[in-house]
Formats: structure tokens, C-alpha cells, sequence
């Protein structure tokens, strides 16, 4: 007899990336805090020297 | 709740720098009392050719102040009063100018002097000299069709 699939378990699984790893998060953000604190401090001597 | 050792860097790293500019704020506006060049000081746009310090347009020495010049400029469209000025090198000079008519800028290119004129507003800056040369001023608040020939020079002079 044929059988009715409404017990069958639908694989839902799906692959989770390891979200603990943030070195490359962690160099980017202090790349941009570099920027930032080099810009200022660019322009706050440019103020300072006119 | 969880947080990553690296999350809790740059949340520190943030908030810190938001705490540092903040003071600097505090500190600049009410311990230095530094303020914006138009600061509640308020004039007659129609009368200011007979009001002092602007019925005479020009730099003028001053006593017993903190600065040991000042410098009037009276704005209107499409030029500035004086048209050119000399001023000693390392003078500690107050800059005081309105508009007459309409809304003007005055930027003096290559210093940190660059304030807005506003009609019956009297906007003031208080800077030092430090570099001999000519410095271009010019209007760089749209004004009307002469704005880019509103200019006046400073030359700053040993
Ligand atoms: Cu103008």
C-alpha cells in the first residue's frame, strides 16, 4: 500500500558558519578607527599651524 | 548576554571616543568659552554706517583687552569694507563684521577665519597672524550675481 509522506522529516538543516571567528571584523574596525584618528589629527594640526 | 572579547574592544573604543569629544566640547564652550561668531550681539542692518564700531571700517588698535587689534569689515552686495588692509605679523586680532543687506560669508582663505554675516547680526572671531603673506577673503554664502567678485585681502605684514 502506497504510504502518505505527512511523517516525513523535512531536512531543514542547514550549515551554520562558525560566527565566533571576528578577527577580520576586529582589523577592519580598527582600520577604520585609524582613519579616523589620523584625519583628525591631520586637520587639528592644520588648525593649530594657520 | 554573550559578547565577544573583540565586541567589547570596539564598544569601549566608541563610547571612549564619544566621551573624549564631548568633553572637548564641554571643556571648549564652557571652561575656555569659546562660542560661534555670531553670538546674540545684534545690529541695525539699515544703520550701520553710523553705528560704531562700524561707521569706521578698518583696523584699529585697542588697550587693555585681550586682543591688540580690531579689525571692522562691513559687508554688502558685492563687496567688503575695507577693500584691502594690512595687519602686523603675530597681531592677536578681533574680527568684527556685519552685512548690510543680505546674507554674506567671510572666509579669509589660508586661516581659520570663516564665519557667516548675517543682516542685523554681528558675528566676531578673535585669531592670530602667525604667517606673513596676502590672504584672499572671500564671500561663500551665494549672495546674488556679483558673489564671486565679492572679495578684500589681508596682507599680513612684518
Ligand atoms: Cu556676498
Amino acid at each position: 500500500m502506497a504510504k502518505t509522506e505527512l511523517n516525513r522529516k523535512i531536512d531543514t538543516e542547514t550549515e551554520v558558519e562558525d560566527s565566533t571567528n571576528l578577527n577580520g571584523t576586529l582589523a577592519s574596525v580598527m582600520i577604520l578607527g585609524a582613519i579616523l584618528i589620523i584625519t583628525w589629527v591631520g586637520l587639528y594640526m592644520l588648525f593649530l599651524s594657520r | 548576554m554573550h559578547m565577544h572579547k573583540f565586541e567589547k574592544i570596539w564598544l569601549i573604543f566608541g563610547f571612549g571616543a564619544l566621551l573624549v569629544f564631548l568633553t572637548v566640547i564641554g571643556v571648549s564652550a564652557f571652561y575656555l568659552g569659546n562660542q560661534p561668531p555670531s553670538c546674540l550681539a545684534t545690529i541695525d542692518p539699515e544703520k550701520v554706517d553710523t553705528t560704531a564700531p562700524f561707521n569706521e571700517p578698518g583696523l584699529k588698535k585697542v588697550e587693555g583687552k585681550e586682543w591688540d587689534y580690531e579689525l571692522v569689515f562691513v559687508a554688502s552686495a558685492f563687496s567688503y569694507s575695507p577693500a584691502r588692509v594690512e595687519v602686523p605679523l603675530g597681531a592677536k586680532v578681533k574680527v568684527i563684521a556685519t552685512s548690510k543687506d543680505v546674507m554674506h560669508g567671510f572666509q579669509a582663505a589660508g586661516t581659520n577665519v570663516n564665519m557667516m554675516l548675517e543682516p542685523g547680526y554681528i558675528s566676531e572671531v578673535v585669531t592670530t597672524f602667525k604667517n606673513p603673506g596676502e590672504f584672499l577673503i572671500v564671500c561663500n554664502e551665494y549672495c546674488g550675481v556679483g558673489h564671486h567678485m565679492m572679495h578684500s585681502m589681508i596682507e599680513v605684514v612684518e
